[in-house]
């Protein structure tokens, strides 16, 4: 039988609260600051080369991490090594993390409003850490804690590099969680703060509609599900959520970085500005033949990024389904083939002169003189 | 349902639509559905089919060229209350795909819609000479509204050949076709008095010639009093 460990450096060990693939987490008290601390030990690998990477890319994340003080961020207290037990000591965080919270809501997702907030909370987080030039590279709802009270804190920068040091990670090595990696990532390419707005967005869109994101069987398939394969708008899944959800997902699902969210700051504004809307009123209701109006705001409208709550525009119908296009189907299938495919034709001289006034003008003056001069010429 | 069939694409693009903020984004969206909204009612609706794009909206409307250049106009007028939209046009040929009541279009006919909307700077619009081809057929000598605005590649490297709409070009190519068949006629006049002349030879005077114009000499007693 293993022995219970009693104690990691100075901190004395109360129980264990989780243990993951790098490590075991454990509820520790800090004697000299009498303090509880939540405390994350590696367990380390056999072979000395695995062993010194693990180590290296824990000391790497303690001290990227020990840089950030922010109340949407697990703050980290210490870091250090003892009795060959690399270990860092966080803040302990009371409540439960967004993965159990989603297992709970059973494939529903959670209420709009829900969402949003932790997901602004979330990007509010990662903006101070973006703005210290440190990118999370493993945003996922298994890093996002959630305390009673609604707060949300962003935890475990274990995949967090400095931005500087992104050669490290030029090797092609994959660092983060395959159904939460961007394009970028996936394909193995240097990453920035761009990336973690692609894996916000996924986890906003599975918050939303309780669905999952490039889900598949294995790791290759969800990586090339990443790359090649379009989400469905939220509002599709979910009519009830606002359509200016649909094109902040959107935004943040581009595969293309530079077509993304450059700054999580517009991503949080954006979201600041659907929960207000969501919360400032109701979402217009459905007639009941299922159309919906289409309103725009009186407001100048040269005026850019109004205020969500300002635009009403409350269709969520695609263009395809405000326009029956039926009739011209109908129409389409109807018709002669041949002449339905014909190119346009080449206009002739007749049809030119009936059809064309111009052309009917020049024709008419060359004909006068034309019959006028064969008049003089041979009458 | 045939495989495939010719019509003209009208592809409405927002300006820059995927790098703006989302509430713009939806409030842009908003306008050009209500843009489209007006200028697809004016159409019968077994004309045109609309089709969403991630930017933007097109407008596919069948055998009705002077239609869809009018749709396009209409649209682009919306870009004064500040909607970004470059219009880009194109007559092509599309297929019908998917299944019964969910079928979406694709072909040749949008693909270059799309690219020279791409290329289309807001505000403007741009035809393909396929489109132009198509209006002279539908109506011969509209196709003088849209004049020549150079070429340009595509992202698969075809070259196309642009128009864009001149709004006095039709008056003036009528000036000039005007001008042609008066000199054209006063031409043939001349060519039917040379010939007479060269007939008559030394015994025929200008005067005999020219009393063989109809209404000639009423003409000239006229002007002499």
């Amino acid at each position: 039988m293993a022995k219970k460990t009693t104690k990691i450096g100075r901190y004395k060990i109360l129980g264990e609260l989780g243990r993951g693939a790098m490590g075991i987490v454990y509820k520790a008290e800090d004697p000299n600051l009498d303090r509880i601390v939540a405390l994350k030990t590696i367990v380390l690998e056999a072979d000395a080369e695995g062993r010194k990477e693990y180590e290296k890319r824990f000391f790497l994340e303690a001290k990227a991490a020990g840089k950030l003080n922010h109340p949407n961020i697990v703050t980290v207290y210490d870091f250090g090594e003892a009795e060959g037990v690399a270990y860092l000591a966080m803040e302990l965080v009371e409540g439960t993390d967004l993965r159990e919270r989603l297992k709970e809501a059973k494939g529903e997702g959670l209420p709009a409003s829900d969402a949003l907030d932790i997901a602004q909370q979330v990007a509010e987080g990662l903006g101070y850490a973006h703005e210290r030039g440190i990118v999370h590279r493993d945003i996922k709802p298994g890093n996002i804690m959630l305390q009673r009270r609604g707060q949300a804190k962003i935890m475990d920068f274990g995949l967090a590099r400095m931005r500087v040091a992104d050669h490290k990670t030029s090797t092609g090595m994959v660092l983060g969680t395959p159904k939460y990696m961007s394009p970028e990532q996936v394909a193995g390419q240097p990453v920035d703060q761009r990336s973690d707005i692609f894996s916000l967005g996924i986890v906003l869109h599975e918050m939303l509609t309780g669905t999952r994101l490039f889900a598949g069987e294995d790791a290759p398939q969800i990586m090339h599900n990443v790359v090649h394969v379009e989400h469905e708008p939220p509002t599709r899944i979910k009519p009830e959520l606002p359509p200016m959800l649909d094109f902040v997902v959107a935004r943040a699902l581009k595969k293309d970085p530079a077509v993304r969210y450059q700054d999580v700051f517009e991503l949080s504004a954006d979201l600041a500005n659907c929960l207000a809307e969501l919360r400032g009123k109701a979402p217009a209701a459905p007639a009941p033949d299922g159309t919906r109006t289409i309103k725009i705001a009186s407001a100048d409208r040269a005026a850019p990024a109004p205020a969500a709550r300002e635009i009403a525009a409350d269709s969520t119908l695609p263009f395809s389904r405000q326009f029956d296009p039926s009739a011209a189907l109908e129409r389409i299938a109807r018709g002669n083939p041949k002449r339905l495919a014909r190119g346009p034709r080449a206009v002739g001289l007749l049809r030119r002169i009936v059809l064309d006034s111009s052309a009917r003008r020049l024709f008419f003056f060359a004909l006068l003189g034309a019959l006028a001069g064969g008049w003089i010429a041979f009458v | 349902m045939p495989s495939a069939f010719a019509a003209s694409v009208v592809f409405l693009r927002i300006q820059d639509f995927a790098r703006r903020p989302a509430s713009e984004q939806a409030r842009l969206r908003a306008q050009l559905e209500a843009v489209v909204a007006v200028i697809a009612a004016e159409l019968a609706a077994e004309r045109r089919i609309v089709l969403d794009a991630s930017d933007g909206a097109a407008v596919v409307v069948l055998r009705d060229p002077r239609g869809a250049l009018r749709l396009a106009e209409r649209a682009l007028a919306a870009s004064s209350a500040g909607l970004p939209l470059c219009a880009g046009l194109n007559h092509g040929t599309l297929q019908t795909v998917g299944r019964k009541n969910n079928e979406g279009l694709t072909g040749d006919g949008i693909a270059v819609a799309a690219s020279i909307a791409q290329f289309t700077a807001p505000g403007r619009l741009f035809a393909s000479r396929g489109f132009r081809d198509a209006l002279a057929d539908a109506a011969p000598g509209r196709e003088a509204a849209l004049v020549s605005a150079g070429s340009f590649n595509d992202p698969s490297l075809r070259a196309h050949e642009l128009y864009k709409p001149d709004g006095n070009a039709v008056r003036r190519r009528g000036r000039r076709h005007a001008l042609l068949g008066i000199v054209l006629g006063i031409a043939l006049l001349g060519g039917g008095i040379a010939y007479r002349l060269s007939v008559e030879g030394q015994e025929a005077s200008v005067d005999a010639v020219l009393g063989k114009v109809p209404y000639w000499r009423e003409l000239v007693r006229k002007v002499s009093r």
